[in-house]
């Protein structure tokens, strides 16, 4: 009997000395994945270029605020989230931080105090991001941004979210992948492209689905997991490879369009991805865009596109304007037709098609309906600089038009998805009615 | 429900069989039968619930005969009242179209120049309507012994047909009242319904109009009807 409490008292001294250990020894840190001379210096630009391949701006700005001086707010399934100040300010920036202070942010997820940057840090995907972009990036936000005096809200998750160590915990299973970046391809559109889209570009942090620990399930091309679809803030947001691929049957030409314009002959950006486009893609040069559509592209080359199943009865319904249609169709042609016209197809660069797209038969509705009740603008590009805008049509539909006007688009032209609940759009409108007021 | 606006206009039914197809239509707006007025409710009986906004007692009599004898319920299609014109108006005259919002109101005024140099009162919409309707009842008071909204239907006709004709002796300052009333009472008549006129938009089924839906590229070169009826801004069905 005392053999065996002094076993058990071993065992909880042990696993005591452990947890301090995971409590208080300093994380190990990535070290630069290339070694590059001290003297090195970024390419006038370079710097800011890295930034908007990784797309920075637009987590680390709040709507209507300095750049880059953090507070907006991004919601998680864990609760918000406030992006932090990235301004080289002393006090409430990263003014003070070293070289390898900025690198362990971006590759280890890790602050200059030890402290645990919450995952909507893509340090999962940064990992992958090049000394040389490392050391620009760095350059850039001392020499370049302006300091910004702006203290940022703590973020405060409910317990045990809150609790810092666990996500060292979380980390030591959630990074299995060690840092650096390998191409698939030794083509050097297709390794310029791949790095994009797995490094800083971190597309696979949305579009890729989450694992039961809420890690990104892929972090590289080679797993078909990678890009196979996710969710942000409730959206869909579409698989880009597989079966269900939104850009399947896209040309390299299409996908480089969307991703520099925030639209094409099939589709427009919307939720997330407009801020996306208008932040960063928008800035990358054509040959990064032709790099990344080409790699995207070449995800999709596993199949023939779906053919095409609409048999032509939804056109023909509504062309009829037959005074006996079910009540989607009518609010279809009241409300949507004169944009998104009979066949669905919309008019490129201009209104979406609705047949096939991956907003409108997404296997959850909330985008398309947020999109029914809220509208959209499109960002303004270089090259496309008009907002293009739809209108929302809450005032005008009530809970049950816009689930049978949903129910209807996700179902017409060869559309398959399953109809939406009245209840779906009531608790929408509620969330859009709160952020509001 | 049928759909009046379904017939061509070559063909088109006769308002009385019109009634008698559509009689939710009816129901709504409380429309009454020519030749039937006897056991029909008074169409005016729709207009009970509105408390007017900018218009006196007198004046909202005035404008609800006035539109009355201008588009009437016994002709073909509903009249100004079944359609509530005269809500229309009253919430014009009390809005901006009524201040002279958007209208150039500084001097010098002639009021009695050529119509050709345009406006020319010093007048608000809002005001000419006010003194006009006082003007005009006087001048019926005088001519035919009774305010214009006490005349009888024929007497009315002859007392518009004066004041049309600028012989009801109307002064220049608010020479435009009967051109106003005409266009607004055709504008209440017309417009969308969130305006205050157009009930039910009897008069978009009347024509077969069908309202704020915006593409028809398939009935393009189409030589028949359209059959659905119309919407509204407001996204309401007719």
């Amino acid at each position: 009997m005392r053999t065996f409490l002094r076993i058990i008292g071993v065992l909880v001294v042990i696993a005591v000395v452990a947890f301090l250990a995971f409590l208080f020894i300093p994380v190990q840190r990535t070290p630069a994945q290339a070694a590059l001379p001290d003297s090195w210096t970024p390419e006038e630009g370079q710097g800011e270029y890295a930034m908007r391949l990784g797309d920075c701006m637009a987590c680390h700005t709040a709507p209507g605020g300095e750049p880059f001086a953090g507070g907006r707010e991004i919601e998680s399934p864990l609760g918000v989230i406030y992006a932090s100040n990235i301004t080289p300010d002393n006090q409430t920036g990263i003014g003070g931080w070293s070289l390898d202070d900025f690198r362990a942010a971006l590759y280890d997820g890790v602050g200059p105090d030890g402290t645990h940057l919450y995952p909507a840090m893509p340090y999962e995907n940064f990992g992958r991001i090049s000394e040389e972009d490392v050391r620009a990036m760095y350059d850039y936000f001392m020499n370049d941004v302006p300091p910004v005096d702006n203290a940022v809200s703590e973020t405060a998750l409910s317990f045990p979210f809150n609790q810092r160590w666990g996500l060292r915990a979380w980390n030591w299973v959630a990074l299995s992948d060690a840092a650096g970046f390998t191409a698939e391809s030794t083509d050097p559109e297709l390794s310029r492209g791949e790095y994009i889209v797995e490094g800083p570009g971190h597309c696979g942090a949305c579009h890729s689905p989450r694992n039961a620990i809420m890690a990104e399930a892929a972090l590289d091309g080679s797993d078909p997991q990678f890009l196979a679809g996710g969710e942000i803030a409730g959206w869909t947001a579409p698989a880009l490879r597989g079966p269900n691929s939104a850009i399947r049957g896209w040309s390299a030409d299409e996908v480089a369009a969307i991703m520099g314009t925030g639209r094409n002959a099939h589709s427009a950006v919307n939720g997330e991805m407009q801020l996306v486009v208008q932040d960063s893609s928008q800035y990358f040069t054509d040959e990064d865009l032709q790099a990344v559509g080409a790699y995207l592209v070449s995800l999709n080359d596993d199949g023939p596109a779906p053919e095409v199943t609409d048999d032509g009865a939804t056109e023909a319904l509504l062309a009829s304007a037959d005074p006996s249609m079910a009540l989607g169709a009518r609010l279809y042609l009241d409300n949507c037709n004169a944009c998104h016209f009979a066949n669905g197809q919309g008019a490129d660069e201009v209104f979406p098609a609705l047949a096939g797209n991956s907003l409108v038969t997404a296997a959850q509705p909330t985008g398309l309906i947020s999109m029914i009740l809220n509208g959209s603008e499109l960002p303004s590009t270089a090259a496309r600089p008009y907002r293009l805008r739809m209108p929302g049509f809450a005032a005008r539909l009530s809970d049950d038009e816009v689930a049978a006007l949903a129910s209807f688009v996700r179902q017409g032209w060869g559309n398959a998805a399953a109809p939406v609940e009245a209840g779906s759009v009531a608790d929408l409108r509620d969330q859009g009615d709160a952020a509001t007021h | 429900m049928t759909n009046p606006s379904s017939q061509p206009p070559a063909f088109r039914t006769s308002r009385r069989r019109f009634l008698g197809g559509t009689a939710s239509v009816a129901a709504l707006a409380g429309l009454a039968r020519p030749g039937e007025a006897q056991d029909q409710p008074d169409p005016r009986a729709a207009l009970d619930g509105y408390t007017p906004e900018f218009l006196s007692a007198a004046e909202w009599a005035f404008i609800v005969a006035a539109t009355a004898r201008i588009i009437p319920s016994e002709g073909d299609g509903p009249g100004a009242i079944e359609a509530q014109v005269p809500v229309f108006i009253d919430r014009q005259l009390a809005g901006e179209f009524g201040a002279a919002t958007d209208l150039y109101m500084e001097g010098p005024f002639v009021a009695d120049a050529d119509p050709n140099f345009g406006l020319q009162t010093p007048l608000t919409p809002a005001e000419i309507y006010r003194e006009g309707i006082a003007a005009f009842d006087q001048w019926c008071q005088q001519e035919q012994g009774s305010s214009f909204a006490d005349l009888d239907a024929s007497a009315q006709d002859a007392a518009l047909t004066a004041l049309s004709r600028g012989e009801a002796g109307l002064a220049p300052e608010v020479r435009d009242f009967w051109t106003h009333l005409l266009q607004n009472t055709r504008e209440g008549y017309f417009a969308d319904p969130m305006y205050g006129g157009n009930a039910g938009m009897q008069a978009w089924v009347y024509i077969g109009y069908p309202g704020a839906r915006a593409n028809f590229r398939e009935w393009v070169g189409r030589d028949e009807p359209y059959p659905m009826g119309p919407v509204n801004i407001a996204g309401e069905r007719a």
